[in-house]
C-alpha cells in the first residue's frame, strides 16, 4: 500500500511510542519487582511463592478450572455452533443474537444472578429438593462448582462465536461428502470438522482459557475467599498486604500461563495438520 | 524582545496561577463510603465557612497509606482519616505529626477513648463502631461468641476473613469465649480452622453478608454495627447479639500529615468535623456513630448506631499496636490452619 516502508513505519510510530510508554514500560517495571530480593536480582521471590502451600493450591486450582472451563466450553461450543450454522440465514442471525446477548450484560449482574439461582432457596435447589434428590438444599455457593458454572456461562459465548465463524468457512460439502463415503459422526468430527476448524478452536480456546485465568468478579463473588484463584489472590496481596512483589509474581504467572496455553493449542493444531 | 517578555510573562502567570489557587485548597483523604452524605453535610458547608476549596480523595486504607508514603517528602494530602492501626502504621513510617489539640475547640467534648488512642496525639478518634453477631432470632439463640459454632449453625454461618477490619476483633472475642484471648489469636484461629467446612464463607465485604442473610443462605455472622441499618428492613426476625463476653469493634481516627501545606485549614476542618453540630448530623444520617459525647439523638437513631457512654466504655477494642504487630503472624497462621 505504501511506496516505502519508512513511510508506513513513521505512521505507526506515534501508536508504538504511546503503547510503549503507557503500557510496556510500566508493565516491565511492575513485573521486574518480582525478580528483586533485598535490592539484588534473584529468583528467590518465585521460589518462596511456590514453596507456600496456599499459593500451590491456588495455582493448581486456577489451572484446573481454566482447563475444565475451556474443555467443556469446546464440547458444548462445537455442538451449539454446528447446530447454528446449519440453520437458514434468518434463524441463524437470531440465534447468534441470543449467543451474543449475555456479553451485553455486565458480568457483575450475571454473576449475582447465579447467587440467587444457586442459593439454598434458589431455583436449582428447589428442583433438587422437589425431585427428592436430596432432603436438604445442596450447598453450591462458595464452592469450586459455583465458580466453574459462573466462568463457563461467562466465556462460552466467545467459544461459540469463534467456532461459528470457523464452521462457516468450512466447505459446505465436506460433511455430506464424508457421510456419503461411510464415515460415522465421530469420524466426521475428528477427521473432517476438527482439522478444518482448528483455527477457530485455537482462538476460542485461548480466549476462554485466558479469560478464566484472569476473571476477577466471578471467582470473587461465587468463590469468595474459600475458593481463591490467582486473580483474587493477587487482589488480596495488593489491597490487604500492600505486597506488590507477590502481586507482580502472580501477574507474571498469569501472563506465562496465557501465552503457554496459546502456544500449546497452536502446536496441537499444527501437529494434527502434519499427520 | 517584546515577544520574549510576553512569553515569559505568560509562562510565569501559568505557573503561579495554580499555586495561588492551591494556597487556599485543603486536600483530604477519606473512606469512599457515604460520600454523597459527607458532601452535603460536611464538605459543602465547610467550603462556605472557610472560603476555601476542598479536594477529597477516596479509597481503602491500604491504598491511601501507600499513596501517603509515596509522597512522604512532598505531601499533597493535608489530613486523612483511617483505622487506628493504619494510622499507627502511618505514624511509625513518619508520615504523620502530632496534633496540637489546643487548636481544636471541640476536643474536650470527645469520649475519653477517642481523645488519644495512638499516644502523642498522633490521631484523634472521630467515630467508632461495635462489632457483634447479627442472627436470626427465630432460628437460633446466640449468647456467646462460641455459639457461632453450635450444631444449628453448621453450614449456615459466615465469618469475617482475617484480612478484614472485622476479622481480628471477632477472633479476639471468640478467643475470650474459649478462655484464651492471647494476642496471638492462636486458639480462635485453630477453632475456626476446625469448623471451616461448616462456615459458608469468609466474607470480605459487609454488604455480602446482608445479601446472604436476606437469601437465608446464612443465619448468623459477626458484623460491624455500621452495616446493621439494612438488617431490620429485611422482613426477617433479625437480632443483634449481646454476647456474655461483650462486644468488640473498631475506631477511625483523623491524622495530620507531616509537612502538611495547609495545616491551619486542616485544623479548622478537623474541629468542624468534631463539632457537636456536624457529629449530630452525621449520626442522624446514620453515617457515623458520634465520638463527641455531647451529641444527643433519638432512640430510633441510637438503635442503629454505636451510641452512648456505657456502650462505648464496654467495647473490647484490640489495641492498634497489637493489630499492627501481629497482623502478618495472624495471616500466616490463618493460611496454615484455615487455608483456602
Amino acid at each position: 500500500m505504501f511506496q516505502n516502508r519508512a513511510e508506513a513505519l513513521a505512521l505507526a510510530l506515534p501508536a508504538v511510542v504511546f503503547a510503549a510508554l503507557v503500557f510496556l514500560v510500566p508493565v516491565c517495571i511492575l513485573l521486574s519487582e518480582g525478580f528483586r530480593m533485598e535490592g539484588a536480582w534473584s529468583l528467590g521471590a518465585y521460589w518462596d511463592f511456590f514453596a507456600n502451600p496456599l499459593n500451590q493450591t491456588v495455582f493448581w486450582r486456577t489451572l484446573k478450572l481454566g482447563a475444565m472451563v475451556t474443555a467443556v466450553s469446546a464440547v458444548i461450543g462445537y455442538a451449539t455452533a454446528y447446530a447454528i450454522v446449519t440453520l437458514p440465514p434468518t434463524a441463524r442471525g437470531r440465534m447468534i443474537g441470543l449467543v451474543v446477548m449475555p456479553l451485553m450484560i455486565s458480568p457483575v449482574a450475571r454473576t449475582y444472578a447465579w447467587i440467587v439461582i444457586l442459593g439454598r432457596t434458589g431455583f436449582v435447589n428447589k428442583i433438587i429438593v422437589g425431585l427428592g434428590l436430596s432432603d436438604t438444599p445442596v450447598r453450591f455457593l462458595f464452592t469450586e462448582t459455583a465458580v466453574f458454572i459462573g466462568l463457563l456461562q461467562l466465556f462460552l459465548p466467545l467459544m461459540i462465536l469463534s467456532l461459528i465463524s470457523a464452521l462457516e468457512n468450512m466447505p459446505r460439502d465436506a460433511v455430506p461428502a464424508a457421510r456419503v463415503l461411510g464415515a460415522n459422526w465421530f469420524q466426521v468430527f475428528v477427521k473432517v470438522i476438527l482439522p478444518l476448524t482448528k483455527e477457530g478452536l485455537v482462538i476460542g480456546g485461548t480466549l476462554v482459557f485466558t479469560g478464566s485465568l484472569t476473571a476477577y468478579i466471578t471467582p470473587a463473588i461465587l468463590g469468595g475467599s474459600k475458593v481463591l484463584m490467582l486473580e483474587t489472590l493477587l487482589y488480596q496481596r495488593v489491597t490487604v498486604a500492600n505486597d506488590f512483589a507477590s502481586a507482580s509474581i502472580i501477574a507474571m504467572i498469569l501472563i506465562v500461563m496465557s501465552f503457554s496455553a496459546n502456544l500449546l493449542l497452536k502446536r496441537l493444531a499444527t501437529a494434527r495438520n502434519r499427520r | 524582545m517584546l515577544r520574549k517578555t510576553l512569553a515569559a510573562g505568560i509562562a510565569l502567570g501559568a505557573l503561579t496561577a495554580p499555586a495561588l489557587a492551591a494556597d487556599n485548597t485543603l486536600v483530604i483523604s477519606v473512606y469512599g463510603f457515604a460520600q454523597d452524605e459527607f458532601k452535603e453535610l460536611v464538605y459543602d458547608p465547610f467550603e462556605k465557612i472557610c472560603g476555601c476549596e476542598l479536594v477529597v480523595e477516596t479509597g481503602n486504607s491500604v491504598e491511601r497509606l501507600a499513596k501517603l508514603e509515596a509522597r512522604k517528602d512532598d505531601p499533597e494530602i493535608d489530613m486523612a482519616v483511617m483505622s487506628t492501626h493504619d494510622a499507627l502504621a502511618a505514624a511509625r513510617k513518619g508520615i504523620t505529626q502530632s496534633i496540637d489539640v489546643s487548636k481544636l475547640s471541640n476536643y474536650d467534648k470527645l469520649y475519653d477513648i477517642a481523645k488519644d488512642p495512638l499516644g502523642d496525639h498522633l490521631g484523634i478518634g472521630y467515630t467508632f463502631y461495635a462489632t457483634s453477631i447479627a442472627y436470626r432470632a427465630d432460628k437460633v439463640k446466640i449468647e456467646s461468641w462460641a455459639d457461632l459454632f453450635q450444631d444449628d449453625l453448621k453450614g449456615r454461618v459466615a465469618f469475617p476473613n482475617v484480612t478484614t477490619n472485622q476479622g481480628p476483633p471477632a477472633l479476639y472475642m471468640l478467643g475470650k469465649a474459649l478462655g484464651d484471648d492471647a494476642p496471638s489469636l492462636s486458639a480462635p484461629i485453630t477453632e475456626v480452622g476446625k469448623n471451616k467446612d461448616d462456615i459458608v464463607t469468609f466474607y470480605v465485604r459487609s454488604s455480602q453478608v446482608a445479601q446472604l442473610m436476606q437469601q437465608e443462605e446464612i443465619l448468623a455472622a459477626p458484623i460491624g454495627r455500621f452495616a446493621w441499618g439494612a438488617y431490620p428492613k429485611m422482613g426477617l426476625d433479625m437480632a443483634w447479639a449481646t454476647p456474655k463476653e461483650g462486644q468488640t469493634g473498631g475506631m477511625n481516627v483523623m491524622i495530620l500529615t507531616k509537612g502538611a501545606k495547609h495545616e491551619d485549614l486542616a485544623y479548622q476542618f478537623m474541629d468542624y468535623w468534631l463539632s457537636t453540630e456536624i457529629q449530630t448530623k452525621l449520626a442522624e444520617a446514620l453515617v457515623d456513630s458520634p465520638a463527641n459525647a455531647e451529641v444527643t439523638v433519638s432512640d430510633e437513631v441510637a438503635a442503629n448506631l454505636t451510641y452512648g457512654e456505657e456502650t462505648v466504655k464496654n467495647l473490647h477494642l484490640l489495641p492498634p499496636a497489637v493489630i499492627l504487630d501481629n497482623r502478618e503472624a495472624w495471616l500466616a497462621e490463618w493460611n496454615e490452619k484455615v487455608g483456602q
